[in-house]
């Protein structure tokens, strides 16, 4: 079975033409977090072809 | 249970002065509870980020909190950049390494938070600098807190052994030599081995200009260095200067563009919780003008308060933890950030805020800083007990013109730091008799709340040496008598220029240890140390048997003193030697306006010498050095066999010979016997050896005697010492601080000792701590600054006060989780009493609890 695409998940922003860092494809993986001392979102960039990982959350 | 404010009356000047508190709902608090009611956070945002605060303190080496750990980008990142650069000048791969992990570094954005920015992949982690010290990264590998993938972290590790600072400089040493340095109890390691660093980043440039200007500027330069060497005739003997130019450019500009995306992501993140995560309207607002500020800068000049502040912090987590590591938070904050109150509370022109708004954004600040995690070695935790970083920023002082430089902004920060009470960053307040009186009253408020800070030091004397080291200046650049005035703490005690140029970048410059006690132990025993690491610590200076004057055991131990010394400063400027090739700092050079204009890199670039060295637990030595003048040589009661056999015993058996080196004359007490000897000790051998050195940048290296933890560390390793004291014991607390609870004769006798060292000093801390009752009175204030107003007509650099009960740190040991909000001063810097172990909170409470007799006021002629 073939695996997901970053593009496919929910926590996928892509980089908008004209940032600095723009790329065709590229993206910000944002996802949140919490702990015991409350919430935090951590941001790194992925490729709308990077292979899924472990927090996954498919598209509506 | 003790109520906070004893019955005592004092009679002064035909009157009686009762001591009741200054507010008069204080009389309700119990003693051992107090500084448990003094935090006031000015809002509940600040209440809930103070009560969610990720600490990073350690305590005996350990992170207290256990989801503390190293994180793997940034070494990841780092390593990768390296290995793709191969081949390219060295300071273009050091500009791509700060890009590659900017650009894929993960970015963390937490909850409540106006201030943003962090420097490892997750708020609970810290990264790690194996370019600097694959030793202090190893140690991390074997240890709970190793980043993971270990596998991974390890072979990153091996790849920088060959690579790194330590395997540079060591080739050029003695092992023999460096071993001794690697027992830290007679000299700290070399800075090359240790990572440990420092610098005052010019910030100004960052918030004046912003960073697309700064690329304007590089850009501009190298078309000029271009024509140059293409405009005839070519002269070979300055043209090839523009290689290297040019590519200090280059990498400057790499950096900064990185850094400005870097800021951008911010901005994005910010606007993707904004629109995707966040639910509170409110929320989702403030953190679309937070994107909108990160957007801007640091990328634009600032315009108003809070484009300042992350702009700061920005530059802050590069200089400091990002492109290299380094301690401190050194910057004249008040000065920094004036301008931009002004638009922002002043004339409301931008970010309009009330003054309360600013007092809000500095509590913030303080809790980012509170949360900053450094990939410090375990001895380096170990030696700032309760702390998890040395952080310390400067307000107060003088303009260039001698004015007043104190300002509504002063006033903010201060006002912040007691309402919040973190114990850093620290603040240093540079004290002059132009000081405004509502300021000098929030300096006062911060210290008998128990802050520890500001600690404070003497505004002329600061100035004057930055006027001094001007004259070595290598370029002929250094401070300008205006600029002069221009000066923080680098760290703890030294002070340093700031502002667009000539400020400190690297510890190479100032900084490390030395260690007084121990020398004089080994001079003992002809060089070897017997107590600790039983081995031959310094050169052979003669057997006790030669040692047949007081002059002798003087000179033997001048001789251990300048082996060890000369060891200290050419480690660290063979350190910086190799900073300048291998480590250099594309982004710290592109916002100094030297490093711009000369095409330089910062670690290169010396225009204002500031040589410095830590002497730390010179009491000790010094003291020793009496009681042996007086019961060996003048009264002949013993003889230097007879005493060594005691100490090598630990004065087991000798108790009443050690009960009397123990009552010898001791420092801090305005003694006719001990304080002429101990002044020579410092003035002639501690700071009149350190003076004859010539550093990097061509001034000499003089003594700011200081102590952080090093005074446990490092009298935990010194064996049994000549003024009475076990092996094993903790040394003196401070660079000229009286030995805890031996300075008996009151305050003001402690300043007239103090106060005759003054030839060939950089700077000396003394520590004291003052009476709780007395403090916080109705007169506590009137005697704080008349004892202010003595200190400085006395030329003393630096004092700083615990202002804490006995029965409050007792009680904290006894029920540690009701005393979380008890802050003490251990040395250069404050802890939470709780963190710190056992053995640092003893040498606390042990210090001498001065009170204030009669005599005392009349000599601080205080005026009642």
């Amino acid at each position: 079975m073939e695996s997901n695409t970053c593009k496919q998940c929910r926590q996928f922003f892509p980089v908008p033409e004209g940032a600095d860092d723009y790329q065709a494809g590229k993206a910000d993986c944002v996802i949140e977090k919490e702990d015991e001392k409350g919430k935090y979102w951590l941001s790194k960039p992925v490729y709308e072809t990077s292979q899924q990982c472990e927090a996954f959350r498919m598209k509506h | 249970m003790n109520q906070m404010v004893s019955a005592k009356v004092l009679e002064y000047r035909s009157k009686t002065l009762n001591f009741t508190p200054e507010d008069p709902t204080e009389a309700k608090i119990p003693a051992e509870e107090l500084h448990e009611h003094l935090q006031k956070p000015s809002t509940a945002r600040t209440k809930r980020l103070k009560d969610r605060c990720r600490w990073k303190h350690a305590s005996a080496g350990e992170f207290i909190e256990k989801s503390v750990t190293a994180g793997i980008e940034r070494m990841r990142y780092l390593t990768e950049a390296h290995k793709a650069s191969v081949g390219q000048p060295q300071v273009i791969r050091r500009a791509l390494g700060l890009a590659n992990v900017l650009n894929k570094g993960t970015l963390v954005l937490q909850q409540d938070e106006f201030i943003i920015g962090y420097h490892a992949e997750d708020p609970n982690m810290f990264p790690l600098y194996p370019e600097l010290s694959h030793m202090a990264v190893q140690d991390y590998l074997m240890s709970d807190y190793s980043p993971q993938p270990a596998k991974e972290a390890q072979e990153i590790n091996e790849y920088w052994k060959p690579h790194s600072l330590q395997s540079k400089c060591q080739p050029y040493f003695d092992m023999a030599d460096l071993g001794r340095m690697y027992q830290v109890s007679s000299m700290e390691a070399p800075s090359f081995a240790s990572g440990y660093n420092s610098i005052v980043p010019p910030y100004e440039t960052v918030l004046e200009d912003g960073l697309l200007a700064r690329i304007k500027l590089a850009e501009k330069n190298i078309v000029q260095a271009q024509k140059v060497m293409t405009t005839f005739p070519w002269n070979g003997t300055t043209g090839l200067d523009n290689i290297d130019k040019i590519d200090n450019w280059k990498a400057m500009i790499i950096a900064c563009k990185a850094v400005i995306a870097w800021a951008r992501r911010h901005a994005r993140l910010c606007r993707i919780v904004a629109e995707n995560f966040e639910t509170d309207p409110k929320r989702q607002a403030e953190l679309l003008e937070i994107a909108d500020i990160c957007q801007r800068i640091p990328a634009e000049p600032c315009k108003g308060l809070k484009d300042a502040m992350q702009a700061k912090f920005f530059t802050f987590l590069i200089c400091h933890a990002i492109e290299r590591y380094a301690s401190g938070y050194a910057q004249k904050e008040d000065t920094l950030l004036w301008p931009y109150y002004k638009a922002s509370v002043i004339d409301k022109k931008f970010q309009p805020m009330d003054h309360m708004g600013a007092v809000e954004l500095v509590e913030m600040e303080r809790l980012k800083i509170s949360e900053h995690g450094a990939g410090k070695s375990r001895a380096y935790r170990e030696i700032f007990p309760g702390s998890n970083d040395l952080f310390i920023l400067t307000v107060g002082g003088t303009k260039a013109d001698g004015s007043d430089a104190c300002n509504d902004m002063t006033d903010a920060i201060l006002e912040a730091a007691k309402r919040i009470r973190t114990a850093e960053p620290s603040i240093v307040f540079r004290y002059s008799k132009v000081n405004r009186p509502q300021t000098l009253r929030w300096v006062f408020n911060c210290v008998r709340d128990g802050l520890g800070y500001p600690s404070i030091k003497h505004d002329d004397i600061g100035t004057a040496q930055m006027k001094e080291f001007s004259q070595y200046s290598l370029n002929h650049n250094g401070a300008t008598d205006e600029e002069a005035h221009n000066w923080v703490n680098v760290l703890c005690m030294s002070p340093g220029i700031h502002g667009r140029r000539k400020t400190q970048k690297t510890r190479s410059e100032g900084g490390g240890s030395i260690f007084p006690a121990k020398l004089l132990e080994i001079t003992l025993n002809n060089g070897y140390d017997w107590s600790y690491a039983d081995m031959q610590l310094g050169p052979k200076t003669g057997e006790l048997s030669t040692l047949k004057s007081f002059d002798d055991v003087w000179e033997a131990f001048r001789k251990q003193y300048q082996y060890a010394l000369n060891l200290c400063i050419s480690t660290k400027d063979v350190s910086r030697y190799f900073e300048q090739r291998f480590l250099q700092m594309p982004f710290v050079s592109s916002i100094d306006d030297g490093c711009m204009e000369l095409g330089m890199d910062a670690n290169a670039l010396s225009e204002q010498p500031n040589g410095w060295h830590n002497p730390i637990t010179t009491i000790v030595a010094a003291n020793s050095m009496v009681a042996i003048k007086k019961l060996v040589f003048d009264e002949k009661k013993y003889t230097l066999e007879q005493l060594n056999q005691a100490l090598m015993a630990n004065w087991e058996g000798y108790e009443e010979m050690r009960l009397e080196f123990k009552r010898a004359p001791k420092w801090g007490n305005d003694d006719s016997y001990a304080d002429p000897i101990i002044t020579k000790f410092y003035e002639d051998i501690i700071g009149g050896e350190m003076r004859k050195i010539t550093n990097y940048s061509g001034g000499p290296v003089l003594p700011t005697g200081q102590a952080v933890g090093l005074y446990m560390e490092v009298g935990s390793r010194t064996g049994p010492t000549p003024d009475g004291r076990f092996g094993g014991e903790a040394a003196d607390d401070g660079g000229i601080s009286p030995y805890m609870g031996t300075d008996k004769k009151g305050p003001t006798a402690v300043l007239r000792s103090v106060s005759k060292v003054q030839k060939n000093q950089k700077a000396n801390l003394l520590n004291q701590r003052l009476s709780v009752p007395i403090m916080r009175s109705q007169h506590g204030f009137d005697i704080w600054h008349s004892y202010m107003d003595t200190w400085f007509d006395l030329k003393i650099d630096h004092v700083q006060f615990n202002v804490v009960s006995t029965d409050e740190l007792k009680a904290a040991q006894r029920e540690p989780e009701k005393h979380q909000d008890l802050i003490v001063r251990v040395s250069g810097y404050s802890a939470r009493f709780v963190d710190i172990p056992t053995y640092g909170q003893n040498t606390i409470i042990a210090r001498q609890e001065q009170d204030f007799s009669a005599s005392d006021l009349e000599f601080l002629n205080v005026d009642i």
